[in-house]
């Protein structure tokens, strides 16, 4: 019997199962050149194209569980508030947030008013441009802390778009589709405002930590600064506009060498489903930072790294409103 | 002669992946607990991965992982990749001797869920989207994991139970059973 006809090996090859690894291979290169492209590619490439047509299409998804997950939102918040400490705790129920950001608000518009009616002659208010929106769910991965809205390009909202609720600053819009948008919080790791103390005018950059608090950075320690000072966003950047709240000075801590303080911020600032916000979609001029309050930033800035010997190159005014996980940084266009 | 293996269907799990997908989409971006969130998509991968070869299991983890990347505000790919790949070896591993609702295939799950979500942190870490990686692999990754695995067990029941009702399974059990058809 000629040998091909006893081990047909065509015919055994057909039969032996196969070890998978070539899909595996496939599938990996094409997972990582998929990743690739998507860092490479900016805001309007294709693949950020077919993100967005499909969080357009699973809109009513999003919307359907957001309703019907809205009843249970307390349950997060009770296992949130048995992990909070008792001091927290107790701070949080005597401090009445609706006041604190009313206070910020005659505060602001007070000092602004009478500091520009001085110096300036300039009137600044809160006349924001903006379009309501609704959050209609959260981020869906452990790792980022962003919310959905559900308003889009349809309706006129843009990437690096302000957002805010009645509390104040809430975070920034990073992505856009035709009936949603995807807000980087405040909370964030790569989130960034430019903000300053109220009531010192000490400029610096509020910035998310991993542990979802906020800190103010490169607040020179020559400025004054204590515990209940109001946060403000600075207006430096275009990006927010000038006043409105970001929350209180929880914490102040300065150690022998540093030049810069470190300062702990809590905010009111709530992200609850179905919650209201509204979307700053232009800055009226006085809503934007003087080229005198961003070159008064500097300087503080050069003052505090020329004093203190530090090598240290942050600046607030510089690396203003760098907020976005998708590089929409540095707006330094107004120095 | 041909043989036939009931335990490995040709044919997916349609209503699962739908409930999955819908699950992803509706419910995982409003439940977070303790800086965990619903990940359906690796749960559906691993527990498709259980009941198939190496190769289709690549790709439902492909699959799923895409779905989640382009549903998420996640790099695109990251996930896709990890979930091809941890499909693969939850497959070849379990080489379907797991499945069912019972402690081994729990444990199996758990592991590599767990694995899935630290290589998850690890990679947004050297990303640059996360910024502490302890907070992104204890934090994140373990809350994560342990809502994943109460996912898994509530997939892992309904796929049970819907074989069940196709008839005798020995799953679950060990051991597989080859039907000469």
């Amino acid at each position: 019997m000629p040998r091909s006809q006893k081990y047909p090996s065509s015919h055994l090859n057909a039969k032996r199962p196969s070890s998978g690894m070539r899909p595996l291979v496939i599938l990996s290169i094409l997972s990582i050149v998929l990743l690739t492209f998507y860092i490479r590619e900016g805001d309007a490439g294709p693949i950020h194209a077919v993100r967005s047509g499909v969080t357009t299409v699973t809109s009513p998804l999003r919307i359907a569980g957001s309703v019907v997950a809205s009843p249970f939102n307390a349950l997060g918040n009770v296992i949130e508030n048995l992990t909070a400490s008792q001091e927290t705790l107790s701070d949080l129920k005597a401090q009445n947030a609706e006041l604190t950001s009313q206070v910020a608000e005659l505060s602001e518009a007070q000092q602004t008013a009478t500091r520009l009616e001085s110096l300036l002659g300039l009137q600044s208010t809160y006349n924001l441009q903006s379009t309501a929106a609704r959050i209609i769910g959260g981020s869906s991965d452990a790792w980022s802390r962003t919310v959905t809205i559900d308003k889009g390009t349809a309706n006129g909202l843009e990437v690096g778009m302000a957002v805010c609720n009645s509390y104040g600053v809430v975070g920034q819009i990073t992505e856009v589709s035709l009936n949603t948008s995807t807000v980087l919080l405040i909370f964030d790791e790569s989130s960034g405002v430019s903000a300053m103390v109220q009531s010192s005018r000490a400029q610096g950059m509020l910035r998310g930590q991993a542990d979802g608090s906020l800190r103010l950075e490169y607040v020179s320690v020559d400025s004054e600064v204590s515990v209940g000072d109001i946060i403000v966003t600075s207006g430096i950047g275009g990006v927010f506009p000038k006043g409105l709240p970001l929350g209180t000075v929880s914490s102040v801590e300065r150690s022998d060498n540093d030049v810069y303080y470190t300062i702990v911020v809590r905010t009111q600032a709530s992200t609850e489903n179905n919650e209201e916000v509204l979307v700053i979609t232009a800055l009226n001029d006085g809503q934007v930072a003087t080229d005198a309050e961003v070159s008064e930033a500097n300087a503080q800035d050069d003052v505090t790294t020329s004093g203190g010997g530090s090598t240290d190159s942050g600046s607030a005014a510089n690396q203003a409103d760098g907020s976005g996980q998708d590089g929409t940084t540095t707006d330094d266009e107004s120095e | 002669m041909q043989l036939h293996d009931p335990a490995r269907p040709g044919a997916p799990a349609p209503a699962l992946i739908a409930v999955a997908c819908v699950l992803q989409v509706a419910l995982s971006p409003q439940v977070s607990i303790l800086g965990g969130t619903f990940n359906f998509m690796l749960v559906l991968s691993l527990v498709l991965a259980l009941s198939r070869d190496p190769g289709p299991a690549a790709v439902a983890g492909f699959a799923c992982g895409l779905f989640f990347d382009l549903t998420s505000t996640a790099p695109v790919g990251l996930m896709a990749l990890i979930l091809t790949l941890s499909a693969f070896t939850v497959s070849f591993a379990s080489r379907g001797s797991l499945g069912g609702l019972n402690a081994d295939t729990m444990r199996f799950i758990g592991v590599a869920a767990l694995i899935a979500n630290m290589a998850y942190g690890l990679c947004l870490f050297l990303l640059g989207d996360q910024g502490d990686l302890l907070w992104a692999l204890g934090g994140h990754g373990i809350s994560s994991t342990v809502l994943d695995l109460l996912a898994a067990a509530i997939f892992l029941a309904a796929t049970a139970s819907s074989s069940s009702q196709r008839g005798f399974s020995a799953r679950g059990r060990g051991t597989r059973y080859k039907v000469l058809k």
